[in-house]
């Protein structure tokens, strides 16, 4: 697997679909790829916020920290993009992701992401886009729910 | 110092001024017989003049001394001389003449090197003496004193001193005598001529000096400013970050500017003046002729002078000047120097200097410092006369844990400062026991008392060279010297009023820390670093650290024993694929090519980074192994991706640095290169290949993953690896380390030793993990220790730069603890630690001085119970509290050592 295919997986993520191919590539080349064995976290709830994690091959759960216990709300798989919204906001991790399967994904450092966003304000663009449109379907889903 | 030059000289080198001047008149008959010996040779013995009575045989050297007539005549034949016909006489002239030359030469070498050897031993002396003043600096003179020009004065400005030093008696005598004597042969010539001649000198003696004045005033100028400028490119460079955070570089640059403009314009004026008054000096010499031909040819015409009078006069006046112009160059330099001279003890003045006490070692004063401390009456005055403590007083009976707490101005500072005598001006009586503190012996002082403040000063060296600077007060034993150099170093030390201590010999006093030895020492330093919180530092220190092979035998060994261990540990943990080891037969993707094709660390820099692509034995070893045009190719496709993915990223970019291979700078010149390669102009230029060689060469597959590798490639990489050391080998480059599984590789850092491989970059938190394994291994195998002690050698550059805040005030505690010291102030020392982290180093402190005193400076009252006494202070007042009657503390089990320091406590 080389930076093209990173390249190709970068460009499935909802967020990143609009951005330019050198600065995906730019992305890919900065960003660390990294294996994960079955099991083993990406990162666990309550743990500061230091890199986003694009999904490129194997599946990783989504676990919450309850009183009861860790329990998954959701399943990733490949494509996806986690920990984006912790290194924007800069908070600490919402939930912990453990590798369901012997996983592979792309490190995406904080420090290396916020440069790129500052120096080009077209992928600012593309990331906020993406937000609004969460945003908007959030509140979508409360509309329905409230009615 | 002295405040005359002449007198500073004369008294520190009157001895061997005056024998290099004894020499310099033992050399003259001899000089002028070789200036007389040619005439002989042509008419004696060539012309034949001794001959010419037809006698067939001519005396040679033969010696008498005809007495003078007032002694009643007559003659004393003292040696006969051998009788010698014509050619015999010309070959014992020749050979005469000879020896004249060989002895004058021998005279003139012995004088120069004289001469030189005594103006060295002057300058040494005055840059010693110089130093030990700085060391007596008074704190308001250090306030003003900037250190930059201090130190051009210590080394610049007094070298020319040094340099005139050796010609300051000697050349006024030499060349006076010669010139009166050249006055006195034309004054026996012609009386009135001779009175010419010295009248036009009076002139010359009179005039120049006065228009040299000018020439000084203008000199002293210039060597104020220089010295400033000195001072201000230190000042600048010190406080370089304000510069860049307030963008005055235009500002700093025209200040600059300015600066060297004056300097210019002062030397303009001063060769302006200077040439000036040589041509008028040149211009005197020559008005001395000028009288000679018209009023001396004006006489012979008149008949009244001889012509061959005239003609020997002017032939002698010949004589004159050279000397005389010498003289007055002599002078101007003397004046030059003198003026440097006053300048630079006026930047040593007394004023500025604490009073010179002599160091009493005092054995019976060196108690330790326990006992009723008694503190009455202190007065200390603010900056604006306004008093910060008025009429304090308080008692403490020591050993005790005191806390200074601060009512937010400077008393509780200055409390702080005064009980660790770092501070003089106030007034009021402090006694321990029966002993002023204010009179303690600086010795005493320094052995018992440590004062930890807001600024820890660290001086570049390991950070074992920081933690004992405080143990090195004077040489315990002597180390192994040649005889004959330590005979010389003494020798001189006593020339110069130099000290002979050597810092070779062992100065370190091991008993004082109740250590046995150098590693006991060690231990103690690891044990107090580890308690303070640096441990871990100074681990991670060692690890990067590198040692010699031949000095640490025993850990070089044990390293590489260890590296088997954590080999066996990946391979029973499953943890394998987290350290990819060096195998000598396979290609290591999470290393570079470079790596990969030398398999071996650089030594020299030429071998390293970039260097590696021009370095002909490497470049021949892989035009051999067929691999340049490959890694010439991989070279296009890296340029090519960089220029793509690095296109409008700004120049001086974050991560150009982190990531890229090429730097913003180089950019534009590899798109020149791509383009040249794109249009088809088939074979790239030589340096273009270099360029181009030298990307692949920082190439990990693992990591930058732009799939330039395959395995056929990788093959031929890892045999070319043979070539290259073949060919490294028989050029007798021994500027790369080869790899050993079996041996330690001294060029590289302890932890790769470890390791002995590289840490993939494809698995997840692989660092971490490999660290904690390591660490592991290392508390198995008991090599922390070892490596400790290398973490020590840690250098820690210019005022301990190379270290975060953290660690130089730890290391700064840690000095202070080392020594032991009956009475500890600390005073802002714990300013770079959080709340948290003081809280614990307090705890420790008061653990580690349970024996002994402790004085703290606190900002409020959060921490004072931990104390014995609280000391507070307001309106000028120091109230004392005491928590409670101090509880007989439990007596340690201490080293034998340190119950003789604290043995009168019990």
């Amino acid at each position: 697997m080389t930076l093209e295919t990173e390249v190709q997986s970068l460009r499935q993520v909802p967020m990143f679909r609009d951005v330019d191919p050198a600065r995906l590539k730019l992305l890919a080349f900065t960003s660390e790829r990294v294996q994960f064995s079955n099991g083993q976290r990406f990162f666990s709830q309550g743990d500061p916020s230091d890199a986003a994690y694009v999904i490129l091959d194997g599946r990783a759960s989504v676990l919450l920290n309850t009183p009861g216990g860790d329990i998954q709300v959701a399943e990733l798989g490949s494509n996806a993009l986690v920990g984006e919204m912790g290194i924007l906001s800069d908070t600490p991790r919402s939930a912990t992701i453990m590798a369901a399967e012997p996983t592979t994904a792309l490190r995406i450092d904080k420090r290396v992401f916020l440069e790129l966003l500052a120096q080009f304000p077209q992928m600012s663009l593309a990331i906020m886009r993406e937000l609004a449109k969460r945003l908007e379907r959030t509140n979508a889903q409360l509309v329905a729910q409230s009615s | 110092m002295e405040k005359s030059l002449f007198r500073y000289i004369w008294t520190h080198s009157k001895r061997d001024q005056l024998i290099v001047c004894a020499v310099v008149l033992a050399s003259l008959p001899f000089y002028f017989m070789s200036l007389d010996l040619p005439r002989q040779i042509v008419n004696q013995a060539i012309q034949g003049e001794a001959f010419r009575d037809g006698n067939a045989t001519a005396p040679f050297l033969h010696l008498s001394y005809e007495w003078p007539k007032w002694l009643g005549g007559g003659t004393l034949e003292i040696f006969q001389g051998f009788q010698v016909g014509r050619l015999g006489l010309l070959l014992g002239l020749s050979t005469l003449f000879l020896f004249f030359v060989i002895v004058n030469g021998a005279f003139k070498y012995w004088i120069n090197v004289a001469k030189g050897a005594l103006g060295e031993r002057m300058l040494r002396r005055m840059r010693f003496d110089l130093f030990s003043m700085v060391l007596r600096f008074t704190p308001d003179a250090l306030r003003t004193v900037k250190s930059s020009e201090t130190a051009t004065i210590i080394k610049d400005e007094v070298e020319p001193i040094g340099g005139f030093i050796g010609d300051a008696f000697i050349t006024p005598i030499f060349l006076g005598m010669q010139a009166i004597t050249a006055l006195a042969f034309i004054m026996i010539q012609n009386v009135w001529l001779g009175l010419i001649a010295l009248a036009v000198i009076a002139v010359q003696f009179t005039i120049i000096p006065k228009l040299r004045r000018e020439l000084l005033r203008l000199g002293k100028q210039r060597q104020i400013a220089s010295r400033q400028l000195a001072g201000r490119i230190a000042e600048v460079q010190d406080g370089i970050e304000v510069v860049h955070v307030h963008n005055a570089y235009n500002w700093e640059r025209a200040e600059i500017g300015h600066r060297l403009f004056n300097l210019f314009t002062i030397r303009l004026k001063i060769y302006n003046r200077k040439f000036f008054v040589k041509s008028l000096n040149n211009f005197l010499a020559q008005l001395t002729p000028f009288f000679f031909y018209a009023i001396g040819g004006y006489f012979a015409l008149r008949g009244t002078l001889d012509i061959g009078q005239l003609v020997a006069v002017i032939g002698a006046y010949r004589e004159l000047p050279p000397p005389l112009k010498e003289l007055i160059d002599w002078d101007q330099q003397r004046l030059d120097v003198q003026v440097k001279y006053d300048q630079v003890t006026q930047h040593f003045a007394e004023e500025r200097l604490v009073p010179l006490v002599e160091a009493r070692e005092e054995a019976e004063e060196d108690q330790p410092l326990v006992g009723e401390l008694v503190a009455e009456d202190i007065r200390v005055a603010g900056p604006h006369g306004d008093m910060i403590i008025e009429g304090g007083a308080f008692a403490v009976t020591l050993p005790a844990s005191v806390a200074l707490v601060s009512n937010g101005g400077a008393a509780a500072s200055s409390l702080a400062r005064i009980l660790a005598r770092r501070m003089s001006e106030f007034s009021g009586r402090i006694r321990i026991g029966d002993r002023d503190l204010t009179q303690l012996p600086v010795p005493v002082v320094g052995r018992r008392i440590a004062y930890a403040g807001v600024d820890p000063i660290l001086f570049p060296g390991s950070i074992r060279d920081n933690l004992i600077y405080g143990l090195r007060t004077k040489p315990l034993a002597r180390s192994e010297e040649e005889k004959k150099e330590m005979d010389l170093r003494i020798a001189e030390a006593f020339k110069t009023g130099n000290p002979t201590e050597s810092i070779g010999d062992r100065w370190v006093d091991y008993e004082r820390v109740g250590a046995r030895d150098e590693n006991d020492l060690d231990r103690i330093l690891l044990d107090l670093l580890d308690r303070i919180g640096m441990g871990d530092t100074v681990y991670l220190f060692g690890l990067a650290g590198r040692i010699d092979p031949e000095r640490h035998m025993a850990l070089a060994e044990r390293v590489v024993e260890a590296r088997r261990r954590l080999r066996e540990t990946f391979l029973s943990n499953g943890m394998a694929d987290l350290v990819e080891p060096f195998d000598p037969d396979r290609y290591n993707s999470q290393a570079t090519i470079a790596e990969n094709l030398l398999f071996g660390v650089p030594i020299s820099e030429e071998f390293r980074g970039r260097n590696l692509a021009e370095n002909g034995q490497f470049r021949s070893a892989i035009d051999r192994a067929g691999l340049t045009d490959d890694l010439v190719r991989m070279g296009l496709q890296i340029a090519e991706t960089m220029t793509e993915i690095f296109e409008g990223l700004p120049p001086g970019h974050s991560l150009f640095e982190q990531f890229s291979f090429i730097g913003a700078e180089e950019l534009s010149e590899f798109e020149a290169i791509l383009r040249r390669h794109g249009r088809g102009e088939g074979t790239l230029r030589r340096e273009d290949r270099t360029r181009l060689l030298a990307l692949p060469l920082a190439y990990v597959e693992a990591r930058h993953r732009l799939g330039l590798l395959d395995g056929q490639l990788t093959t031929r990489i890892v045999e070319a690896r043979a070539l290259v050391r073949e060919v490294l080998e028989k050029a007798g480059s021994d500027g790369v380390e080869f790899l050993d599984p079996e041996r330690y590789c001294a060029a590289a850092p302890l932890r790769d030793n470890l390791l002995f491989g590289r840490v993939s970059y494809q698995v997840a938190n692989a660092r971490a993990r490999v660290a904690e394994a390591i660490a592991a291994v290392v508390r198995e195998l008991d090599l922390l220790e070892g490596i400790e002690r290398i973490g020590l050698d840690y250098q820690v550059g210019t005022a301990g730069r190379l270290l975060s805040p953290q660690e130089r005030a730890s290391v700064n505690l840690v000095r202070c603890l080392v020594k032991r010291p009956d009475i500890m102030v600390i005073d802002g020392a714990f300013s770079p630690f959080d709340e948290a982290r003081s809280q614990q180093l307090l705890e420790l402190l008061l653990e580690l001085l349970d024996q002994q005193s402790l004085f703290m400076v606190l900002p409020n009252d959060r921490q004072a119970g931990a104390f014995n006494v609280q000391l507070r202070f307001r309106d000028g007042q120091i109230i004392t509290d005491k928590t409670a009657a101090p509880a007989p503390r439990p007596a340690r089990p201490e080293p034998a050592a340190a119950q003789r320091i604290t043995g009168e406590v019990a």
